[in-house]
């Protein structure tokens, strides 16, 4: 009804602004009619469909928004209100912090009296854990699945639940649209709409005319990937304006070694014995590109970032026996979207080493919230039934445990019969027998309370900063966390770059400058769509440019196409060109920097395929849609609609 | 066109012309046929070939009736089952909506 109502209203207001312009001498335009009926809502932060092989998750809205009579949700009496005694259905819920929880929104699913929701994010009133992710993460694309025969006992989470507070409210579909509510002075401009005009005086229901919200968010794909890419094949064929509906989450890996390896040679690499340390790069949580992924993501990618920036000068001094081959993998929250891709690049031949050139791996995990400073080591215990990968891990083991001694850190390993946690280790153990290790601060279950949700935050690691510092002193400033183990002082500036604000100084003087605001780790739809690289990927590969590199002294143009040079490799570096730092009176001068770091791609092996319905790879893909807004305005009561439908 | 002034035989052969044509996948020659010639095949005052021009209508409305049978069959079928075709039913689509099933 109100749909149909606003839809007359901008029609109608449409036309007559459009009149108006016609008849305006000035031929200026400015659709004030408009203007003072709706109020739009600028700082919109949608939740999205996302699509696998066999189903939907996510929100969709009508294709002209969803309208609905607003109304707060703050207390149980206003669930009952919006949900059975409430008269001006539909209601368009205001959700309290505290009210974002599976049976709430599930009640909200089966209701027919809701056409939307727009949750308050803050820190007053969250729940002491919240996490919209289901509790057995990628569950059917890791090692142990059921079909298979390898430890298919261990699969589901049949030993531990890794995930133990997850409500798997991400993985939900839902028929109407979700909005985040930031900003908290937006949030005030709807609180006085509902307070003028909707708010219950002595128990009685408001009268008209009624504050009520309009959300956008309709989204063209449906069903799953299978039909989606179907039809926007159909429609790339056929149609003379072909629509694509969806798109694969994709991005880039980002990886180094110790010694350089020559990029054109793919497949094995002669006397190349590689240990592989890896750490995750994404995150994501039930918003669209909402991941701040503190203790989920950033922990491990700091901690390897400051074990590549210690050992690198010592490597470079003392070359060790094995390359050590450091890499962030891309799209893991989905299904394993990078380290699936490595694999297989490396099964095809289509990589720098191949899987036998591999000799094991050590997977950082989540490492930020160890209590008592103690550390726990996962192993796969299928693969070690094998007695040479029995002998290779327990070695590992052994020099990880004399090495933390030195740094009054313990180190544990759970009990051997205990499975991997989700880890990238998984998907290389699909492969074959490789000894590898997942380090992590939780023995059994995660000890992270908010995983792949907006609340995973720098509160959630302990990294505050005390109030009053400039910008700048926060990015050196040496928070409890960053105390731990560093080296350069770097420790702390990751931990601002990544938990607190992306445009500091130091990221500006290696790249163009970011927006404000921590990064969010979302995977994204790549460069196809999005232009150059992903801002944390390219920030990962900056950083690790500057921790590893050598500045030389050519200038731009040699630096964009070094290949002319006889000194210098493109097979083996990569040239970066760098803004450099920035003092007060001048920006800095540019030069160009020389490292090994080199990006490879994220997409699932099964877009290359062209298997779309893949069981073995991630088949993840994002909806496409053409408008995302919201906007607030009054609506009148229904005999003046109903008289409005008299006369037209 | 006005039938007044046609003479008889040009009638016939006019409403032989769209009766036989409808039979080329055209049943809206037959509907055409049959609002047309009406009022000539059963009101007006019988003439020699008035008899013809009756058959021809009748067999034109009865044309037209299956037609209509058959497309509304057709067109409820696949609007009520197109989303549980799967394949077949997109690649049987011209246009196929965005954001529902």
């Amino acid at each position: 009804m109100y749909g149909v109502l606003g839809l007359l209203l901008t029609s109608g207001e449409n036309l007559m602004s459009r009149v108006m312009c016609v008849s305006s001498a000035a031929g200026v335009c400015s659709s004030s009619v408009e203007q003072k009926i709706y109020v739009e809502l600028n700082e919109t932060v949608p939740c999205v469909r996302l699509l696998n092989a066999t189903h939907q998750i996510g929100c969709q809205s009508s294709m002209s928004g969803d309208t609905g009579v607003l109304h707060v949700l703050e207390t149980q009496s206003d669930l009952d209100w919006i949900l059975s005694s409430g008269p001006h259905p539909p209601y368009m819920v205001i959700m309290e912090t505290a009210f974002f929880n599976r049976s709430v929104m599930m009640r909200m699913k089966n209701s027919s009296r809701v056409s939307g929701v727009a949750v308050i994010v803050s820190k007053t009133g969250l729940a002491q854990n919240f996490s919209p992710h289901t509790t057995c993460p990628n569950q059917n694309t890791g090692v142990y699945v059921y079909s298979e025969s390898y430890g298919s006992e261990l699969a589901n989470c049949n030993v531990t639940v890794w995930n133990p507070l997850g409500n798997g409210l991400s993985y939900e579909d839902f028929s109407f649209p979700v909005f985040a509510l930031k900003d908290e002075n937006q949030t005030q401009v709807i609180r006085k709409c509902y307070e003028d005009h909707n708010q219950r005086v002595n128990g009685s229901a408001p009268h008209y005319p009624l504050c009520a919200m309009q959300l956008f968010s309709h989204m063209h794909a449906v069903t799953d990937t299978v039909t989606c890419m179907r039809r926007t094949d159909l429609q790339n064929r056929f149609s003379i304006n072909p629509e694509v509906l969806c798109d694969p989450l994709s991005d880039f890996n980002v990886w180094t070694s110790t010694r350089p390896l020559n990029s054109s040679a793919k497949g094995h690499a002669a006397n190349e014995s590689v240990v592989i340390a890896a750490a995750r790069l994404d995150g994501r949580s039930f918003f669209w590109e909402q991941a701040p992924a503190a203790e989920g993501t950033v922990s491990g990618i700091i901690t390897l970032l400051a074990a590549i920036q210690a050992l690198y000068p010592v490597t470079q001094e003392a070359p060790p026996p094995r390359n050590i081959f450091f890499t962030f993998f891309q799209g893991e929250a989905f299904d394993y979207i990078g380290s699936s891709k490595m694999v297989y690049d490396m099964e095809k031949n289509d990589f720098v080493i191949d899987l036998k050139n591999v000799h094991s791996i050590l997977e950082i995990g989540q490492v930020g919230l160890h209590s008592g400073r103690s550390l726990w080591m996962h192993s796969d215990p299928v693969s070690r039934k094998n007695d040479s990968v029995n002998e290779a891990v327990s070695e590992m083991m052994n020099r990880m445990e004399s090495a933390a001694a030195g740094l009054s850190v313990s180190v544990g390993h759970p009990s051997f019969s205990q499975p991997l946690p989700p880890s990238s280790l998984q998907r290389f153990l699909r492969a074959g027998p490789i000894p590898g290790l997942v380090l992590a601060d939780h023995q059994k279950s995660f000890s992270n309370r908010y995983y792949e949700s907006m609340y995973d935050d720098a509160e959630n690691l302990n990294v505050t900063y005390p109030p009053g510092l400039t910008p700048d002193e926060q990015l050196v400033y040496e928070t409890d966390a960053a105390k731990v183990c560093d080296s350069c002082g770097c420790v702390a500036q990751l931990l601002y770059g990544f938990l607190v604000q992306k445009n500091n100084s130091w990221f500006r003087s290696l790249l163009l400058s970011a927006g404000p605001g921590p990064p969010q780790f979302y995977i994204g739809l790549g460069p196809r769509i999005h232009g150059p690289v992903h801002s944390v990927t390219r920030f990962v590969q900056y950083i690790l440019a500057n921790l590893t590199g050598t500045v030389t002294n050519l200038t731009e143009s040699q630096c964009q196409n070094p290949s002319e040079l006889s000194t210098e490799n493109k097979d083996l570096f990569s040239y970066f060109w760098v803004s450099g730092p920035a003092s007060v009176n001048s920006t800095g001068e540019p030069f160009c920097v020389r490292a090994s770091v080199r990006l490879s791609e994220a997409v699932s092996p099964a877009f290359e395929l062209l298997e779309y319905g893949s069981r073995n790879y991630s088949t993840w893909t994002e909806s496409r849609w053409k408008s995302i807004r919201a906007r607030i305005f009054l609506v009148a009561s229904r005999e003046l609609e109903v008289m409005q439908h008299r006369w037209s | 066109m006005n039938l007044e002034r046609i003479p008889n035989e040009e009638k016939l052969s006019l409403c032989r012309r769209y009766y036989l044509g409808g039979f080329a996948f055209l049943p809206f020659l037959w509907l055409v046929n049959v609002l047309w010639f009406f009022r000539e095949a059963f009101l007006k005052p019988t003439y020699t070939e008035q008899l013809q021009i009756k058959s021809y209508v009748k067999k034109s409305a009865l044309g037209l009736i299956v037609w209509v049978a058959v497309l509304t069959t057709w067109i409820t079928i696949f609007q009520h089952f197109r989303a549980q075709w799967g394949e077949v039913g997109d690649y049987l689509s011209f246009t196929i909506p965005l954001g529902t099933a």
